[in-house]
């Protein structure tokens, strides 16, 4: 028993070693004028950005050239121009759900474009610029299932993806319509997916945009659209300069014209 | 503050404990009765392959080979995408877990099994047989008794590999505590606390088993020791001292 009281010891050390470490970090990253830190992107004349490379039209690693394109993407070298003067001087690195947070922290990425929905609690940890896009939620069946409308899902399984907000949002749809659904979370598009072809799952639900390149022979997207999402601009919470510069640049792109521009540019709305 | 590992994160951990209730619920439960179906097979599988049969000990090989040399995720996807597609077979997920880490762990507690029964002297099998017992009898009264000290200690690891790779089913929305960890981690992105946690969580299951085990390696020595002659004695302490 001593055995194992040490080894407790020890792991609980470690991890209050981890959390002091942490928090002595944010005090001195804090302290510093965050400008600083917009001088560093300057310095090193290239801005880092998180992106998706799995969803066609946001951010999509093109298998035909290599290279990651989208509206996302466009957006991330505007504000690469904003800061560097030059849209090209961007590095773009894939993320997922389960990345984007840990790469913001650990400060391998300085923002993220990647789908992230605003949400309060989010707000908490990093900084969102205010929405360059809106998304509802939509609902993916397969055609043979008889299933007509979101009441027809009347206990019924469906999948969703981790960390997406569409659980909460059709949780609440089901609430009102006094139906009772179920839930399996997918770490990717391309599981959820899977388990509909399977019939694990009875629908596929994530945000219209991303469902509309799922949409088979066999499968149909039902008309019912829930809980528009706002999609924002996510960067280090304590970094405000920069956040301010993606924010305006945001406020800008909407004002003149240009981000319509874009949306049209890659057949968005 | 702000961080992986703010206080407030800390605060809505605490906030949605039962959700991780749940989730170490489900992972003990699949642990428990995988470890049952594991040690079921990893015995039955383990005498078959040192039988005089063949064919025994083809089917053996087959069930150790093929399980061994396929990773654990593409089994559970098999059971979990593959059987509804192919024979209309759809089974509950938390079966999946079980059948999943029990074949898979079978198959290593077999060849464990094989190994403790090959280190006991063959004049021992031969002389249960000649007094009378059975094929299965020998082995379960004079055999596998002895071979239990050479086992435990790999029959330990492959238990507690069991308690971590029922985290599979966190593939396939299994409702285990990785599951639950990475749903919760992921929709409020406050992952630093909950993996934390998780993985105390784990350690909480795993190291009494191991523990345990520690313990019954030490009655087993003891009674070998009261039991067994001088130069078993002394064969026994080289090997522990080794």
């Amino acid at each position: 028993m001593k055995k194992i009281s040490i080894i407790l010891m020890i792991i609980l050390s470690v991890i209050f070693a981890g959390l002091t470490g942490c928090s002595s970090e944010e005090k001195t990253s804090s302290e510093q004028n965050s400008s600083d830190e917009v001088q560093a992107i300057k310095d090193r004349g290239v801005l880092k950005v998180g992106v998706k490379v799995d969803v066609p039209n946001f951010g999509y690693k093109n298998p035909e050239t290599g290279e990651i394109e989208g509206f996302e993407v466009d957006i991330a070298k505007a504000i690469a121009k904003k800061i560097l003067g030059d849209e090209n001087k961007i590095e773009l690195q894939a993320v997922t759900a389960k990345t984007r947070g840990p790469l913001l922290d650990s400060g391998e990425v300085d923002m993220v474009v990647a789908t992230f929905t605003i949400t309060e609690e989010r707000k908490k940890s990093y900084n969102f610029s205010e929405s360059y896009y809106t998304d509802a939620v939509g609902l993916l069946v397969k055609k043979d299932s008889g299933i007509k409308s979101f009441k027809d899902l009347d206990g019924k399984t469906i999948g969703v993806a981790q960390s997406a907000t569409s659980k909460t949002a059709l949780q609440e749809e089901a609430d009102k319509l006094g139906i009772t659904v179920e839930f399996a979370e997918f770490a990717s598009y391309p599981e959820i997916n899977a388990a509909l072809t399977s019939g694990r799952v009875d629908c596929f639900s994530v945000d219209g945009s991303i469902l509309s390149g799922y949409v088979s022979d066999s499968t149909e997207i039902l008309p019912d659209k829930f809980a528009p999402q706002d999609y924002g601009i996510a960067s280090k919470k304590d970094n405000t300069a920069l956040a301010k510069i993606i924010d305006d640049t945001i406020k800008e792109l909407k004002s003149n014209g240009e981000l319509d521009k874009l949306k049209e540019k890659w057949g968005l709305q | 503050m702000t961080g992986p590992f703010a206080w407030f994160k800390w605060e809505a951990l605490f906030k949605d404990w039962a959700i991780f209730k749940d989730g170490f619920l489900t992972t003990l439960t699949v642990s428990i009765l995988g470890l049952a179906l594991a040690l079921i097979l990893g015995i039955f599988f383990g005498v078959l392959s040192v039988s005089k049969i063949k064919i025994f000990k083809f089917i053996s090989r087959v069930y150790v080979e093929f399980i061994q040399n396929t990773p654990l995720v593409i089994q559970a996807i098999f059971l979990y995408n593959g059987l509804p597609l192919i024979a209309n077979i759809v089974l509950p997920v938390k079966t999946i877990g079980v059948l999943a880490v029990g074949i898979y762990h079978g198959a290593y507690i077999a060849e464990v099994v094989r190994a403790g029964i090959m280190s006991i002297n063959k004049g021992q099998l031969e002389a249960a047989l000649s007094q009378g017992f059975n094929y299965w009898e020998a082995m379960r009264y004079i055999i596998l008794p002895q071979a239990r000290i050479v086992m435990l200690p790999p029959l330990t690891n492959q238990a507690v590999n069991l308690v971590k790779n029922t985290s599979v089913l966190a593939m396939i929305a299994g409702g285990d505590l990785m599951y639950r960890t990475d749903s919760w981690a992921n929709e409020k992105l406050y992952y630093g606390p909950a993996y934390v946690l998780t993985g105390l969580l784990y350690l909480i299951i795993c190291l009494p088993l191991a523990t345990l085990a520690k313990r019954l390696e030490k009655v087993n020595f003891n009674n070998i020791n009261r039991t067994e002659d001088e130069e078993m004695n002394i064969g026994c302490d080289k090997e522990a001292t080794a």
